[in-house]
C-alpha cells in the first residue's frame, strides 16, 4: 500500500509542556483519513508539520512523495488546505479572493469554482470580512476544492457551521472525491461527521497517535465485554484488554480492541464466562480509547 | 503572481498611496507658489530668499519619502500577521519567493509617488522663470525622493517581515543605546551614545545619508 502521508519518528516542540512524539502516520493514497482527537491533542500541529508549515524537531515527513519541508512548496501546489480558522484576507471581496489564488495553481478550475460558488450562493461581490461563519468556510472548501488537488487537507473545517452549511461543505467534498482519486486528511472532534465520511481513522492525544487503523475494524473491533468468573492473569488473549472494571455482582467489565466472533473460544480456555458482548459506536469507542489512554489498566 | 500580490497590496495601500501621490505632487507645485512670500514675481526675486524658502521645503520630502515607505511596508504585511502567516505559508512558493513578490509590490507602490513628485516638481519649475545663476533639479530631486522611500520601505519591510523574536532583537538595540546613555549621565559623563549613533547613520556615508543633506528643488 502507497501512502499519500507519511511520518516516522516524528517530534516536535510546541511548548514545555507540550510536545508531539515520535508521530508515524500512514495515509493510504485515495484514502479519507479521519484524524480524531479532543481539543490540544496536536491535531492542528501534525497538520502544520504535513504542510511544512512548522519544521519538526527530529523525524521525517514524506507528503505525495515529497520531502516536507524541503519540498513543501511543491506539495502545496497538489495539496487543497482548509485551515482552522479562517485564514483568508479580509478586505478581499469574494471574487478577488478566487482570482488571488488562482493566481497560484496551474490546476485551478474555473468553472468548476463558479459552479461551487453558486451552490455554496456565495456573495461574490462582498468583502470576506462581512461574510457569515458558513459562508467563510464554504469559501475555504471552495478555493481548496477548486484546485483541483490531489491530497486535501482539512483542519476542522465543519467546526462551528449550522447542520445546513456543514452538509453542503461535506457534499461538495464527497462529490470531489466520487470524481477523483484524491486522498483526503480531515481533522475533526465531531465524531459522527467522521463516522459517517471516513475509511481510515486516526486518534491523537497529547501528542501521540494512540490509534490508526481502517474505519471498520475501529467500529467492529472495540467492545464491551460483560464476562464472569475471569482469572487475574490472563496469559496471551487474542484481542487488547484496553481496561477491565467490577460490574454488577461478579461481573466485570472490559473493553476490548481487536474482537473477532470466534474468539469467544478464548473464555472456555481459561475458565471463565463470556456473558454479553456489547458493540460500541465509533463516539463511545473514542471516548473509552482516550479514557484507557490517559487511565491504564491497573 | 506577482500580478496577484500586487493587487493585494493595492486594495489595502490604496488610500496611503493615493494620499501620497497627491502630496508628492503639490509639494514641489506650493514650494514654488509660496517662494518668495507669495508674491510670485519671477525673476524680480531675490535669489537668497529663494534659496532659503526652497531650503525650508526639504524636510517636508524628507518626512513624505519617511512616511510612504513606512506607511506601504507596515500595510505589506498587516494582513500577513493577523492570519499569523497561514495563508502565506500554504501557497505553494517558497518563503523567499513571497517575500520577494511582496517586496517588489511595495516598491512598484512606490513608484507613482515619486513619478508624482518628479511630474509636480517639473510643472513648478517650467512654470517658474528663474533669476540668473538658479537652476531647477526636478530628475535628481524625484530620484532622491524614490531611493529614500524605497530606503524606508526596505528597512520596515525588513522588521516588520520578522519574527516577534527579531523585532524584540531590534527593539533591545534601541533600548541598549537609551541605557547606554543613561548610565553615562549617572556616572556625570555626557550623553553621547545615542547622538553618535544617528550622527553615524545620517551622516554622508551613512545608511540612512540621503536624508540628510539639500533637498533642493531649486538650487544653484
Amino acid at each position: 500500500m502507497t501512502h499519500a502521508i507519511q511520518t516516522r519518528d516524528l517530534t516536535y516542540r510546541a511548548s514545555k509542556t507540550f510536545e508531539i512524539r515520535d508521530l508515524a502516520l500512514n495515509v493510504p493514497h485515495g484514502s479519507l483519513y479521519g484524524f480524531l482527537g479532543p481539543n490540544g491533542s496536536g491535531k492542528t500541529t501534525t497538520i502544520r508539520l504535513i504542510l511544512g508549515l512548522l519544521r519538526p524537531v527530529a523525524g521525517s515527513i514524506s507528503v505525495l512523495s515529497h520531502s516536507i519541508p524541503r519540498e513543501s512548496p511543491r506539495m502545496l501546489g497538489r495539496t487543497g488546505y482548509v485551515p482552522e480558522r479562517p485564514h483568508l484576507y479580509p478586505m478581499l471581496t469574494v471574487e478577488e479572493a478566487m482570482r488571488y489564488h488562482a493566481a497560484f495553481y496551474p490546476s485551478w478550475d474555473w468553472k468548476w469554482a463558479d459552479e461551487l460558488a453558486a451552490t455554496f450562493l456565495l456573495p461574490r461581490q462582498n468583502k470576506i470580512g462581512g461574510l457569515s461563519k458558513g459562508e467563510t468556510g464554504k469559501l475555504m472548501m471552495l478555493l481548496a476544492l477548486a484546485q483541483r488537488p490531489e491530497l486535501l487537507v482539512l483542519d476542522e473545517p465543519t467546526d462551528g457551521l449550522d447542520p445546513v452549511v456543514r452538509r453542503d461543505v461535506l457534499m461538495a467534498l464527497l462529490d470531489y472525491v466520487s470524481q477523483t482519486s484524491a486522498t483526503v486528511f480531515i481533522s475533526s472532534h465531531l465524531v459522527h461527521e467522521l463516522e459517517r465520511i471516513c475509511d481510515w481513522v486516526g486518534v491523537m492525544d497529547r501528542g501521540w497517535l494512540i490509534a490508526e487503523l481502517p474505519m471498520q475494524s475501529f467500529k467492529n473491533g472495540i467492545k464491551r465485554l460483560r464476562v464472569s468468573n475471569a482469572p487475574a492473569m490472563l496469559g496471551d488473549a487474542p484481542f487488547v484488554v484496553l481496561s477491565r472494571e467490577p460490574g454488577e455482582g461478579a461481573h466485570e467489565l472490559w473493553l476490548v480492541r481487536g474482537w473477532q466472533p470466534p474468539m469467544t473460544q478464548f473464555f472456555d480456555g481459561i475458565g471463565a464466562n463470556l456473558r454479553e458482548v456489547v458493540d460500541l459506536d465509533l463516539e463511545e469507542g473514542f471516548v473509552e480509547l482516550l479514557r484507557t489512554f490517559r487511565q491504564p489498566q491497573s | 503572481m506577482f500580478k496577484a500580490i500586487l493587487f493585494t497590496q493595492w486594495r489595502w495601500g490604496r488610500v496611503l498611496v493615493a494620499t501620497c501621490v497627491v502630496a508628492g505632487f503639490a509639494i514641489p507645485v506650493f514650494s514654488v507658489r509660496n517662494a518668495g512670500g507669495g508674491s510670485w514675481n519671477g525673476p524680480m526675486w531675490n535669489a537668497l530668499d529663494l534659496l532659503a524658502s526652497m531650503q525650508s521645503y526639504g524636510p517636508i520630502y524628507v518626512l513624505l519619502a519617511g512616511f510612504a515607505g513606512i506607511a506601504l511596508s507596515t500595510s505589506a504585511w498587516a494582513p500577513d500577521h493577523a492570519g499569523r502567516h497561514v495563508y502565506a505559508l500554504s501557497l505553494p512558493l517558497a518563503r523567499w519567493h513571497y517575500v520577494l513578490l511582496r517586496y517588489g509590490s511595495g516598491v512598484v507602490l512606490l513608484v507613482p509617488v515619486s513619478l508624482a513628485l518628479w511630474i509636480g516638481a517639473l510643472v513648478a519649475s517650467v512654470s517658474t522663470p528663474l533669476p540668473t545663476g538658479l537652476h531647477a533639479y526636478p530628475g535628481a530631486l524625484a530620484l532622491r525622493f524614490a531611493l529614500a522611500s524605497v530606503l524606508s520601505f526596505s528597512v520596515i519591510f525588513a522588521v516588520a517581515s520578522g519574527t516577534k523574536r527579531s523585532a524584540g532583537y531590534a527593539l533591545a538595540v534601541l533600548l541598549g543605546l537609551v541605557l547606554a546613555d543613561l548610565l553615562i549621565s549617572l556616572f556625570g559623563g555626557t550623553p553621547v551614545v545615542i547622538e553618535s549613533t544617528l550622527g553615524w547613520l545620517f551622516s554622508s556615508s551613512g545608511v540612512f545619508g540621503i536624508f540628510t543633506g539639500r533637498w533642493m528643488l531649486i538650487d544653484v
